[in-house]
């Protein structure tokens, strides 16, 4: 069996075990295929995502854990980091500075914790960034908690 | 005649350099012209060591092991963890002497992400029989575990499959080791052991890149740029802008790589050269997408994300204005960086634009012409053969008497080469773009006339060198031949006065008063670009 495989199976018996651990994240492995992999994380508290269910697609290649998966979001966030329209994740541990010790689990934190903290150095969303270098912090949250609420919360009525 | 050379008593020149297969010592009963003679070929100093050498396939191990003794010797240190300390600072003994003596060894080893501390192996931290590998999870017993100098231990599976990536990434020279954040370059001997185990093809090949990386992390050796190649390199001992012949006979900028250029500097040339091509699909491409890294120059794709971009030897910089930069950045700025990019976006203005094209062509046909005229020129040395064979037939002639004339003809093509890059030099020095900081519209017109007149009259008399060498002079007499002889020598000695004035000119008056920019030219060489010597040492 390849590496990639047999490390995949290992997370995901680990994830099966600690289910409750944290109760932040869902991960979940594709029936069919053990290399797609989609995890569902709440938006952290005290941040326009608080309330928020995000989904995420994670496409793991067969080189893995010694080349990073690929990460996007699937449920629309305004987020300076994240691409608006694709969900692509611009993180640094997700492109040179990844290292195999890292897991599917421990992306999806890091990923919570780019969402608590916007990193300014890799804008993909311009109009985020721009929210945010101009200083105007409220009108940054106004726009991302709208987009939260439209996006990533269950509809009410 | 100028005053820069007087003419030596003893004067047993070598004439090595030159094409014709003999050396010649050079005894005319005409002491005018031995004198005249003297002044064209300047003395080479007895004891001046070769400054560029050729590193042959044969003799690059023995290249890298000289400097890696060095530095094994001061430091007291293996094989293997010089090599890293040499490939982190690009092969630079006095760089690694410079921060030792600076910064103590802890921060020298730190730098380039070596780790000699004694960790104690796994087997004595803990006792249990087996361990748990944080990359596959998988329980292995202590053999199949290898631990590195920074002290982090995986399975070996993981670290072969490990360096196998990063071998085929081309990251043979710093792989580091697994762990987050832990920068440590893997020892190359168990990476070598390992791999090997796997695949020996891909062993052989990071064997051969980690040889290479003595060419290829290095400032002062370049590869020949040859094509096809060569297999050469060359290594330069003195640490300024020159220009080189290879072994192969192929002539170029050590700085830039691309053909010996001067009096043109490096970022004109490059500018020129792309100008002058097609603007084919690749160039645009290239030209778009990609952009020099500062620090080793190779070119760089920008595959993704944000304007930050590091190269693949580790240099981070902006991608806007291609500087060198650190790599902690906000969102407004870029550490300690500044980029003025709205500079060059600048509107042009249409109407310029023809003008611009005619000052183009003016300067793009002369430069053209100059080249041509040379390639024309290279036939005269064979027509020249010939004809001293007639003059050696009928009369005591032989061709060691003509030396002076091919001596003219090396002289002729040396000038005619420079001449033809002063025109791309002329474009750039005098547009009002490149250094529009630099000076104002009155200074560059004077400083125009100042250089054009320098050039015509370089332009003139190597015409009239080129005309006396064209002569029919299979058809004179003796004393006919005497005054060309004459001639020729003269009109030498004069042209690689003008020549040497034009390079003091462009290297002082014009590119050194540049406040804002540094153009650096190659210095005007007398005897034609320097032949890398040929290494001396074989290699054991």
């Amino acid at each position: 069996m390849q590496a990639s495989r047999a490390r995949l199976f290992k997370e995901y018996k680990e994830v099966q075990r600690e289910k409750s651990a944290d109760p932040d994240i869902q991960l979940v492995c594709d029936d069919s295929n053990i290399f797609k992999w989609t995890a569902l994380i709440k938006g952290p508290s005290e941040t326009p995502y608080e309330g928020g269910v995000f989904q995420l697609a994670f496409a793991v290649p067969e080189q893995y854990p010694l080349q990073p998966p690929q990460v996007r979001f699937l449920t629309k966030i305004f987020h300076p980091n994240v691409h608006f329209k694709t969900g692509e994740i611009c993180l640094d541990i997700l492109k040179n500075a990844w290292s195999p010790a890292w897991t599917l689990q421990s992306v999806c934190r890091a990923i919570i914790a780019l969402m608590a903290h916007p990193e300014p150095d890799s804008p993909l969303n311009c109009d985020s960034g721009n929210l945010l270098r101009s200083g105007d912090i409220r009108g940054f949250q106004s726009m991302a908690r709208m987009y939260t609420r439209l996006a990533a919360m269950p509809k009410k009525g | 005649m100028g005053e820069y050379r007087s003419s030596d008593d003893d004067y047993d020149y070598d004439y090595d350099y030159y094409d014709d297969d003999d050396e010649v010592d050079f005894v005319d009963d005409d002491e005018n012209a031995a004198e005249l003679e003297a002044a064209v070929e300047p003395e080479i100093p007895p004891n001046s060591c070769p400054s560029s050498k050729v590193i042959t396939k044969e003799s690059l191990l023995a290249a890298q092991m000289e400097d890696l003794i060095r530095v094994m010797d001061l430091l007291s240190l293996k094989e293997q963890h010089a090599r890293t300390l040499l490939i982190h600072y690009r092969w630079d003994v006095e760089k690694v002497l410079a921060v030792l003596v600076e910064y103590g060894k802890e921060r020298l080893f730190a730098k380039a992400g070596l780790t000699i501390v004694e960790t104690d192996d796994v087997s004595s931290s803990q006792v249990s029989s087996s361990y748990c590998c944080n990359i596959c999870f998988d329980d292995v017993s202590l053999e199949e575990i290898t631990t590195m100098d920074c002290g982090h231990y995986f399975c070996n599976s993981c670290w072969t499959e490990h360096f196998i990536v990063k071998i085929n990434e081309g990251q043979s020279r710093r792989i580091t080791c697994m762990e987050h954040k832990c920068n440590a370059i893997c020892d190359e001997s168990k990476i070598r052991c390992l791999v090997r185990a796997r695949n020996s093809d891909l062993a052989d090949k990071f064997d051969r890149f980690m040889l290479e990386s003595y060419i290829e992390d290095n400032k002062r050796v370049k590869w020949c740029p040859s094509v096809p190649h060569c297999g050469n390199a060359i290594r330069i001992e003195v640490d300024e802008l020159r220009e080189v012949e290879c072994a192969c006979g192929l002539q170029f900028c050590f700085r830039c790589s691309y053909e010996a250029h001067s009096p043109c500097s490096c970022y004109m040339w490059d500018l020129w050269s792309k100008k002058c091509q097609d603007e084919s699909e690749t160039v645009n491409y290239i030209a778009v997408h990609t952009k020099h890294c500062p620090k080793c120059q190779k070119l760089v794709e920008k595959n993704g994300g944000c304007n930050l971009v590091s190269c693949i030897c580790g240099q981070p910089f902006c991608w806007l204005c291609g500087a060198a930069t650190g790599s902690d950045h906000t969102w407004t700025s870029i550490a300690g960086h500044s980029c003025g990019r709205y500079k060059e976006d600048r509107e042009k203005e249409t109407e310029s634009a023809k003008r611009s094209l005619e000052r183009y062509i003016h300067y793009y046909s002369r430069y053209e012409a100059h080249r041509d005229s040379s390639k024309l020129e290279s036939k005269m040395k064979e027509t020249m053969q010939d004809n001293i064979k007639i003059l050696e037939e009928c009369s005591t002639a032989s061709s060691k008497d003509f030396v002076w004339l091919f001596n003219g003809v090396d002289r002729l093509f040396r000038s005619r080469r420079v001449l033809a890059y002063s025109y791309p030099f002329a474009y750039y020095m005098f547009d009002g773009d490149l250094f529009a900081d630099e000076m104002t519209k009155g200074e560059r017109e004077m400083k125009q006339n100042l250089f054009e007149d320098q050039q015509q009259q370089f332009e003139a008399n190597i015409e009239k060198l080129s005309s006396f060498l064209d002569e029919k002079f299979h058809l004179y007499n003796e004393d006919e031949i005497k005054d060309l002889k004459l001639r020729v020598i003269a009109l030498s000695a004069t042209t690689d006065n003008l020549c040497r004035n034009l390079y003091e000119c462009i290297e002082t008056d014009l590119l050194g008063s540049l406040k804002h920019s540094v153009h650096k030219i190659a210095p005007y060489n007398t005897n034609g670009i320097e032949k890398a010597s040929l290494p001396s040492y074989q290699d054991t």
